[in-house]
């Protein structure tokens, strides 16, 4: 039954994102017509029916779906059974589906009936991705697929027709226990998918502007918000998505430039520079090409990312053609860079030509500088994502790319970066003397000397530390004298309140404070990924109950093992009493987790975060009584997350100050 | 020269230096990973204390001894190898599980300080039909 509605479902969007196409190519080409409600509405409605199927069948544990039966249980806890909708590949495809609605909706509502050519294309380019992943859906990664034949839990065969005669299991396999493990695991897809798929968004209105000859910063200006959205989803999901990672994968570490997590880095990267360059375009219409270049690109990489996280390359190559959904990935990838790439070169003479700039020192000149230098950081993750990949297929060696390569490159890249957040703001567009920007560095910058040689030493004389804490109190010391010296201005005018004065400057041009608001983020993170990675400790140790060790200030007491009974889960785990540096106590339990149907456990650390930093525990082994524990401390590793979610919080206020400019220009135009 | 040309000579600069440190430092950052039949025909290539990575599904029965000094054999169905692995185990460690080990040799025994599963997006096992045997 619930197979039939959600198969209904998925074939209604397809059909949906077909006509999309046919009429939206037909309405772009002035050939008639201009209603293309029908179409979205029907993308809409099936993705929407398709995952609501997809819910039902979950809260109602309906095993005669083939899906639930490999990756739901009966005992699978809220809000572990909502979040297995998309746990693994094709429920994760149809979770894309209905997102992708979501961001054809958005389109939609911003194309205006009359004749409006550039919004008819976007919109026939947002059904033809439609029609690739909801055509994923009626094929190779069917999450309807009904079970013909179970096992004892789970499902041997399945078949695409609804009507087949059902052999459901009576339970089925359960999500993995690392889905199970933390609520994070559970949040951190939707919140990189509405990154990922909301960059279609600008995606089409860049190729529309390119097909209808659309010149000027139109496109970017209605893809904006769709921008804006994709951006901060991606920022958050990248951020809980290691945050994931450092409370559950055990191994004390974050980032581990692990394939999966720089498929969500690289089109950050580029939709980072994107976001830079499509100010310029709009403030002094440059770069206009170039936004074209880094829009394909940058939805070129939420598709290889796709490809990378989806297709099992990455475990191995050879597993590539074992599901048709990597070789179909792959070929969406090659005919989105050949496509777009193409009509680029033969449209962009059209519709992009951009002034040069005049003078480097300007505003213009920073962000240039900004996109080179996220560009090629793009490009070195890629390399090191790729190479082995590519090495492999080709020669059949198989080597692995560590850590080091990606850290020597990211690691100066990013000093240049937050050297450019500190000067970027502080430039003024078009050009200035270059003793203008001195004037409004040398402060600033004196402040980061004094707090780099105050950390030399007082705190640490590692190299990397001192330079960052140099370099982020710059900024965030021009950005506070900017704020400063522009509420000063005004007061002798207005007789303000110094807050209010603040206020009113930070309402000004909220956009871009909510921008500042980003780089400061941005700041925290690099003062969080330099103190945790230079200046955390790390020891293994083995204790019986009873016992007591004294790591990093703090003295840990083993009180007794235990073990701790759930319907889903069995624990078993150690009791660790904590005195903390300071003399407070607390009590960590790092366990070991067990859920039903899986036989091996997880290992699910305890962390005691403090202002100071975090103790971390995890158990590695427990035998009778004696148990292996390993402990680490990270320095300022909640800085780290604080840092993220403020990075994410700008592009949130960004968006909503963009919504209330508008309304503001809409009613000076009706003439309130 | 003009403008232009000094623009697109700075910017083609920049690029050509981090391409080429890319180029570089891949190479030093490389480590080879080979199955046991592999790793047992070029043995006299990796003397002892050279690094490397030697995947494999952990054999049947094999697994002894707790975490820090876990011993295990490493099969690809073809040759075998004994591992000696201290440092932490990866979470989904056991037997018949397919594991990426990396050390290197100390004799005929490969000493492994850290151990990963390799796991796709949905941190499953990968089913490495054809290159692995079944368990």
């Amino acid at each position: 039954m619930l197979a039939f509605l959600g198969t209904l479902g998925i074939v209604v969007a397809l059909v949906g994102s077909v006509l999309l196409v046919a009429r939206g190519v037909r309405v772009a080409r002035g050939s008639g017509g201009a209603d293309l409600s029908g179409p979205t509405k029907l993308m809409v409605a099936g993705s929407v029916v398709g995952m609501a199927a997809m819910q039902i069948a979950l809260a109602t544990d309906d095993f005669s779906i083939a899906y639930l039966a490999n990756n739901h249980a009966r005992s699978t806890p809220f809000p572990f059974d909502v979040a297995t909708a998309w746990a693994a590949l094709e429920g994760s495809i149809l979770l894309w589906g209905l997102v992708l609605a979501g961001f054809t909706w958005m389109v939609f509502t911003a194309y205006r009936h009359g004749p409006d050519r550039l919004g008819a294309a976007a919109l026939a380019v947002m059904g033809v991705v439609g029609v690739f992943f909801f055509g994923l859906m009626t094929t190779v990664a069917n999450p309807f697929e009904v079970c013909v034949a179970a096992a004892e839990r789970g499902c041997l065969m399945s078949s695409p027709f609804p009507w087949a005669s059902v052999d459901a299991p009576i339970d089925g396999r359960g999500p993995n226990p690392l889905l199970q493990n933390h609520i994070f695991m559970a949040v951190h897809p939707p919140l990189l998918y509405l990154g990922y798929v909301g960059l279609t968004a600008p995606f089409a209105y860049a190729i529309a502007a390119l097909a209808v000859g659309v010149p000027g910063p139109e496109w970017l200006r209605r893809s904006q918000r769709a921008t804006l959205i994709a951006w901060t989803f991606l920022t958050l999901g990248i951020v809980i998505g290691s945050w994931w990672a450092y409370e559950v994968l055990s191994w004390g570490g974050y980032w581990a430039w692990d394939p999966v997590e720089n498929a969500s880095f690289m089109p950050w990267l580029v939709a980072t520079a994107f976001l830079h360059s499509a100010l310029v375009q709009q403030r002094r219409g440059m770069l206009q090409a170039w936004n074209f270049i880094l829009v394909i690109s940058a939805f070129a990489f939420t598709i290889l990312g796709t490809f990378i996280t989806r297709s099992g390359t990455i475990a191995s190559v050879h597993s590539f053609t074992q599901s048709a959904i990597g070789p179909a990935l792959l070929g969406f990838l090659v005919v989105v860079l050949v496509g777009s790439f193409t009509l680029f070169a033969q449209r962009a003479h059209v519709v992009a030509s951009s002034p040069r700039i005049e003078r480097w020192v300007s505003r213009e000149g920073t962000f240039l500088a900004n996109n080179l230098i996220l560009t090629l950081f793009a490009f070195v993750v890629l390399v090191g994502t790729m190479f082995p990949i590519i090495l492999e297929a080709v020669t059949g060696t198989r080597v692995g790319v560590r850590g080091p390569f990606f850290n020597r490159l990211s690691v100066p890249l990013s000093f240049l970066l937050l050297l450019l957040i500190g000067i970027g703001p502080v430039t003024p567009w078009a050009g200035a003397a270059p003793g203008l920007v001195w004037k409004r560095t040398r402060g600033p910058l004196v402040a980061g000397l004094v707090a780099g040689l105050l950390t030399a030493l007082a705190v640490t004389r590692n190299g990397w530390v001192v330079v960052t804490v140099v370099l982020g109190v710059f900024v965030i010391a021009t950005t506070a004298s900017l704020l400063w010296i522009q509420a000063a201005r005004r007061r002798p005018k207005t007789g303000e309140t110094v807050v209010a004065s603040i206020k009113k400057v930070l309402g000004g041009d909220a956009r871009f404070w909510s921008g500042q608001l980003s780089h400061v983020g941005v700041v925290l993170v690099a003062l969080g990924i330099a103190f945790a990675g230079n200046l955390s400790q790390h020891t293994e140790v083995v204790m019986e109950p009873g016992d007591t060790v004294t790591f990093a200030g703090h003295t840990i007491t083993y009180r007794s093992p235990f073990q701790q009974n759930l319907p889903s889960r069995l624990s078993t785990g150690v009791r660790l009493e904590v005195k903390r540096p300071d003399g407070s106590t607390t009590v960590l339990e790092p366990r070991h987790n067990f859920y039903t149907g899986h036989p091996n456990g997880v290992a699910t650390p305890s962390v005691d975060t403090r202002p100071g930093g975090d103790l971390y525990t995890m158990l590695i082994a427990i035998d009778g009584g004696t148990a292996t524990i390993e402990l680490d401390t990270s320095p300022l590793m909640w800085v780290l997350w604080l840092g993220g979610l403020t990075t994410a919080a700008g592009g949130a206020l960004s968006y909503r100050n963009r919504r209330q400019e508008r309304k503001l220009v809409e009613r000076e135009a009706v003439g309130v | 020269l003009d403008r232009k040309r000094i623009t697109l000579l700075g910017v083609g600069g920049i690029a050509a230096v981090v391409i080429a440190i890319t180029a570089f430092s891949i190479g030093d950052n490389l480590t080879y990973y080979f199955y046991p039949t592999e790793a047992v025909e070029r043995r006299a290539e990796f003397s002892d204390g050279q690094r490397f990575r030697l995947a494999g599904l952990v054999k049947s029965g094999t697994l002894t001894g707790s975490a820090g000094s876990l011993e295990f054999t490493v099969t690809d169905g073809g040759a075998e190898i004994q591992v000696r692995h201290t440092g932490a185990v990866p979470p989904l460690f056991e037997e018949c599980v397919p594991v990426l080990v990396e050390g290197s040799w100390e004799g005929d025994v490969f000493a492994s300080d850290s151990a990963v599963i390799r796991h796709e997006e949905n941190y499953e096992v990968p089913d490495e039909a054809g290159t692995l045997p079944s368990c």
